[in-house]
């Protein structure tokens, strides 16, 4: 089977753009406020979430024949909690600071909407590859909403921009300290969480505008 | 639709699997946490203490071991002030009231800050951290929380610079040289007011591990006076 026919692009580039999970279907909006504060720790919590939708996507469909109907939302929460309690244990191990900063966040992969979402309109409907597609799909979907969300609001908020770096964060650039002295101030409501549903409100807006879609559509 | 044997034994099997790579991953990667805790731990004893960590370098766990072991003297005393023996890393600070440890800051022979560990209730979960004392015993030099299952956002403000920092300078005795710990008040400090230098600004949103916090601090260090006293009353450790 020819892995990248237009089908299966469909499969990567609709998460991405005309249906994308946080701004058109409004699902995983939770993490979305939540570790959207800094640059790198959206990244790391991409990567996660990545990881997570990708596996239990493919090991869901690998199953999809045999798990029981009548179990399968018990099946699928049984999965998808273990590869997020492996995630988690696995940045406790290699990235602590990293993992005390997401804290609560990266355990709550779990209860994000996109997960199960996919598991159960895709994943056991399709085929493993099909299904990792989707999986990566809606995962960069997920990521390219929380990185452009916490870009802005980290350079906004904190006036600086910081990139995973085992764990504690490189800084790539913050305001220079004559821009302070000449009156310029970070918007602190950009750090708290009413910050993020504006900006999240500007990229929903922008991307609707940009692909045309109606409200009720 | 598949018979209730087979759902049965599809579930059974699926969480021993399950079960079983979990343990594995936790039995694999359990040293390597371990280690890390430690090391976070001494990194808020190092920080309590005023050593200073650059901002694009933060301190790897090999660097936090090498500046402890150069400049940190670990050891417990008991209510009264004595010397005791004991493993530190495995005392209690939450239960056990008797053993307590100290941390001492000592650079080119000189002692310059005591480091004592704290712990107690908040709002959902227990506080855990260290507050740092001059070598007067009274003045506040730092504190870090390091541990906490508090609200981000609200409770789980403490760990944050904006409000350890006010501790700085604080003192923990009163004019007749009793502990009495600092006080995190709900709402600001009114600086015009005598009791401010016992004072720091509260948590909105946070009262209870505001009051919490205030509590385990008179207590703990209520327990160390003793000690605190000797240490004062030489004059040096």
């Amino acid at each position: 089977m020819e892995i990248f026919n237009s089908e299966s692009k469909k499969i990567i580039s609709d998460p991405l753009s005309i249906n994308n999970p946080i701004s058109l279907q409004v699902l995983g909006i939770c993490s979305a406020l939540a570790v959207t504060i800094r640059l790198d720790q959206a990244i790391i919590m991409t990567i996660a979430v990545i990881f997570v939708l990708c596996s239990s996507n493919v090991i869901l469909s690998a199953l999809r024949n045999f798990i029981p109907n009548r179990v399968r939302i018990v099946v699928m929460l049984s999965i998808i909690a273990s590869l997020v309690t492996v995630v988690d244990q696995v940045l406790q191990a290699y990235l602590y600071d990293m993992s005390k900063q997401l804290s609560v966040f990266v355990g709550l992969i779990i209860t994000n909407c996109i997960i199960m979402g996919r598991a159960e309109a895709f994943a056991l409907k399709h085929g493993p590859s099909k299904a990792f597609l989707d999986g990566l799909g809606n995962g960069l979907g997920y990521g390219m909403i929380i990185i452009i969300v916490s870009f802005f609001r980290e350079l906004f908020g904190a006036g600086t921009i910081t990139l995973p770096n085992g764990g504690a964060g490189y800084e790539l650039f913050s305001i220079p300290e004559a821009w302070y002295a000449a009156g310029y101030e970070n918007i602190g409501l950009l750090v708290l969480s009413p910050g993020a549903f504006f900006i999240l409100g500007l990229v929903i807006w922008t991307q609707r505008e940009l692909f045309g879609i109606e409200e009720g559509e | 639709m598949h018979s209730n044997n087979y759902t049965l034994a599809f579930v059974f099997i699926i969480t021993v699997l399950l079960g079983t790579i979990l343990s594995f991953t936790k039995e694999n990667l359990r040293e390597l946490q371990e280690y890390n805790l430690k090391a976070d731990m001494r990194k808020n004893i190092l920080r309590s203490l005023d050593f200073e960590e650059s901002e694009n370098e933060p301190w790897s766990n090999e660097v936090v071991e090498k500046i402890f072991n150069e400049n940190i003297q670990a050891f417990c005393v008991d209510t009264s002030g004595n010397v005791v023996d004991c493993i530190i890393e495995e005392v209690d600070t939450e239960r056990n009231l008797e053993v307590l440890p100290v941390y001492l800051k000592v650079v080119d022979n000189k002692t310059e800050g005591i480091a004592i560990p704290v712990a107690g209730k908040g709002l959902w979960s227990t506080v855990f951290g260290y507050i740092a004392l001059e070598s007067d015993t009274d003045t506040v030099l730092g504190i870090q929380f390091y541990k906490h299952g508090e609200t981000p956002g609200l409770g789980g403000e403490v760990d944050k610079a904006w409000f350890t920092n006010n501790f700085i300078g604080k003192k923990i005795r009163d004019n007749s040289g009793d502990v009495i710990g600092v006080e995190v008040l709900k709402g600001k400090v009114d600086n015009s007011k005598a009791s401010a230098i016992h004072q720091v600004d509260g948590i909105s949103g946070a009262t209870v591990t505001s009051k919490g916090v205030t509590v385990f601090l008179k207590d703990d260090l209520g327990r160390y006076e003793n000690y605190l006293n000797k240490v004062k009353a030489d004059g040096n450790i």
